[in-house]
């Protein structure tokens, strides 16, 4: 205690002391991470846990602590323990994407990056870890040209293009529904590229676009554009909403009882908007990108009761399975190489078919080489309002479609890689 | 065509109904507090979550009543132990503070609801529309509108009729007399608070209805009104109801034209008043 009866008066020069020891602290802790980094393999994870798509990111990290956790029961990656880095990449900004991303390659030293639930923030991130040469995963980013014109060979995508959604809903469509399609799309790269999508798959078919709308993205009041689009006469209302929108598009056109005079339906979509709509507004033919329920699946079953013990009894929808199978293609490219080198991990994956207990699709998955693009199958299906056994068995599929078979041909996706000399 | 727009000039009535109810809460508190309420989307999601989890108890019209008293009560509180600390001080304060509490609540709803869309239900006798020609007017709109115009004349009667009106417009214009002649503005200013969070918590309500419920509703839905307070003018709730209206028309006529401009066309609208017309159509010159 000083004279004067404070505790500890500062000095300038006391203060300045203070400030150098921690200016060099700041400076030190680099060596410090790199040291640490031996240890262990790091995996980072730049996706969105606040906005828009904050329920999909959340439901992605599940998924990947899940895999992560499965993984070190196993012995870790290379004998080394897996860690996960989460950040927030907050669900439209590209700049703190990129941020994050360069925080996690550059400060934590991450041996691979994970991300982007929005496309727009995917390709930021891949554009970032092929300027580092690190491992990229898109666990749930749909827009064509992240593995396709703007690919890298160190990107890799689990979820579908949208072209790929597309060409597997509009044959059931044209079937089941007719030929005059009204388009109400969001209007970003999204929804530009799943609407060029269908119109490409639905003129094959002899589908004609009787008229459309874009959509502001964050559209709220859909009121107008339904009044728009029932003048058209359509056959089909298709909703290209994803998230939120489509909560609120779904749910006003059930409201207007436009489902019963048309039929509505959509390319992708997703367990978290139909659990989010009220029963009767759970309607329409769709694309799941993988579905819980599948009896005959090898490791479905376990995957289930897996979500269910850390979610408090919620099944896994496809942003589990997303996060679930990116974190893993990390643990089978390190092993298949036998190296964490980038390089050699992507080359080795160049092909790679994945093992059935992580696949959990009935025809396998496989990333396609050239573009690594995971092909699995693709679940087309109608909503219901309530499951027989189970609350949350709401989509019946009718086909399972091999993603083989509706997928553009390499050629098709423009997909150059641009592989290191 | 005609039918067309004739549907969507109504159409952008019933829209236009609910941004004024949302606009005249904020205008009640912008006018005697000076405070720029950016945590008023905040309310509006608690409103609607409240209505939500009390409805399997209280029903739709319990939670129809109870959810906006509670919301009241709780921005009563924020009143009196945040915003209150920053009256009389640069607008910019109140601003940072609000738009603050607006990122605590949203993510606090977050937290206690989930990031994922809850379905909330309405009744469905409601649910469905009055006629299949005119379908959309459904049942829950037209009762959605009726509600806003019960909600705006019963304001209108509280602003001009009562004693408390007489107070708070009185402060409005001029705060300092208002005080020097008795009247505890400290308290006055809690409850004009209130009454704004008040048709805050309605309009979550009454939103959760016909949109998905999440914890982002709020300010997906608030931006509209601060145009419509903007385009009416400050001060004027007359002029509020009248920049809720024409600017939901406005996005409905633009709908049948262009519809990716809908969003676009009320900041195009508010932009104009602006340069014309600063004040607002029925504002008072000096505000702010």
């Amino acid at each position: 205690m000083t004279k004067d009866g404070q505790l500890w008066r500062p000095t300038r020069r006391r203060l300045l002391q203070a400030g150098a020891v921690l200016g060099t602290a700041q400076l030190a802790s680099p060596f410090v991470q790199i040291a640490r980094a031996a240890d262990v393999v790091k995996i980072g994870m730049d996706n969105p846990l606040t906005g828009t798509y904050a329920a999909l990111g959340k439901n992605e990290l599940i998924g990947a602590q899940m895999a992560a956790d499965e993984i070190n029961a196993k012995g870790g990656i290379l004998g080394r323990k897996v860690e996960l880095l989460v950040e927030d990449s907050t669900s439209g900004d590209a700049g703190v994407a990129v941020q994050k991303a360069r925080k996690l390659i550059d400060r934590d030293q991450v041996n691979f990056i994970i991300g982007n639930v929005n496309s727009a923030l995917a390709q930021a991130i891949a554009n970032v870890a092929n300027e580092k040469s690190v491992f990229h995963v898109v666990p749930g980013g749909h827009t064509d040209s992240v593995t396709g014109k703007d690919c890298h060979w160190n990107t890799f995508r689990v979820c579908n293009t949208t072209q790929t959604e597309a060409n597997a809903v509009a044959s059931t469509l044209v079937k089941k529904a007719g030929k005059k399609w009204y388009y109400l799309t969001p209007d970003y790269a999204f929804g530009h590229t799943l609407q060029a999508g269908l119109e490409a798959a639905g003129a094959k078919l002899g589908a004609t676009k009787v008229g459309g709308a874009l959509t502001p993205l964050g559209t709220t009041d859909f009121s107008s554009y339904l009044i728009k689009a029932q003048a058209a006469n359509p056959d089909v209302i298709i909703f290209l909403q994803a998230g939120d929108d489509a909560v609120n598009a779904l749910k006003q056109a059930v409201q207007f009882g436009l489902d019963k005079r048309f039929h509505l339906a959509g390319a992708q979509q997703e367990l978290e908007v139909l659990e989010g709509l009220p029963p009767e507004a759970r309607v329409g033919t769709w694309v799941f990108e993988w579905y819980w329920k599948q009896p005959k699946v090898a490791g479905v079953d376990a995957f289930v009761a897996e979500t269910r013990k850390r979610t408090g009894g919620k099944v896994p929808t496809a942003r589990h399975y997303f996060g679930h199978t990116a974190i893993w293609t990390c643990a089978l490219a390190a092993e298949q190489a036998k190296t964490l080198d980038a390089v050699k991990m992507a080359k080795a994956m160049q092909g790679f078919q994945l093992p059935p207990e992580i696949a959990m699709m009935p025809d396998g998955a496989f990333y396609r080489a050239g573009q690594n693009q995971m092909i699995g199958d693709l679940y087309v299906g109608h909503a219901q309002s309530k499951g027989a056994d189970d609350p949350e068995d709401l989509f019946v599929v009718d086909q399972v479609v091999n993603g083989k078979d509706v997928s553009p041909t390499l050629e098709e996706t423009m997909c150059k890689q641009d592989w290191p000399a | 065509m005609t039918q067309l727009i004739l549907f969507n000039v109504a159409n952008g009535l019933i829209i236009g109904a609910f941004y004024a109810l949302m606009a005249i809460g904020l205008s009640l508190i912008m006018s005697l507090s000076d405070v720029i309420n950016f945590a008023h989307g905040g309310f509006l999601a608690i409103g609607a979550y409240l209505a939500y989890t009390l409805s399997p108890y209280v029903g739709f019209w319990g939670g129809l009543i109870l959810a906006p008293i509670l919301t009241a009560i709780l921005g009563l509180i924020a009143e009196k132990f945040l915003i209150s600390r920053v009256y009389g001080r640069d607008p910019l304060y109140s601003l940072l503070l609000t738009f603050g509490l607006a990122f605590i609540i949203e993510d606090s709803t977050r937290f206690i609801w989930g990031a994922q869309s809850v379905p909330y239900d309405v009744p469905g006798w409601l649910m469905s529309p009055l006629s299949a020609d005119y379908f959309f007017l459904t049942g829950y709109r037209m009762f959605m509108v009726a509600l806003v115009a019960l909600a705006v004349g019963g304001l209108f009667y509280v602003m001009n009729r009562t004693r408390l009106g007489l107070r708070i417009r009185a402060g409005t214009l001029d705060l300092e007399t208002v005080s020097v002649l008795g009247v505890n503005v400290r308290v006055l200013r809690n409850l004009n608070f209130g009454i704004g969070i008040y048709l805050a918590g309605l309009a979550g309500v009454l939103a959760a209805g016909q949109l998905g419920l999440q914890p982002t509703i709020g300010a997906s839905v608030i931006m509209p009104s601060f145009v419509a307070i903007i385009i009416g003018g400050l001060g004027s709730l007359t002029g509020t109801l009248l920049g809720g209206l024409l600017i939901g028309v406005a996005s409905g006529l633009t709908a049948v034209f262009l519809p990716s401009a809908t969003e676009a066309v009320i900041y195009v609208m508010m932009a104009l008043v602006l340069l014309i017309r600063p004040q607002g159509l029925l504002g008072e010159e000096g505000r702010f």
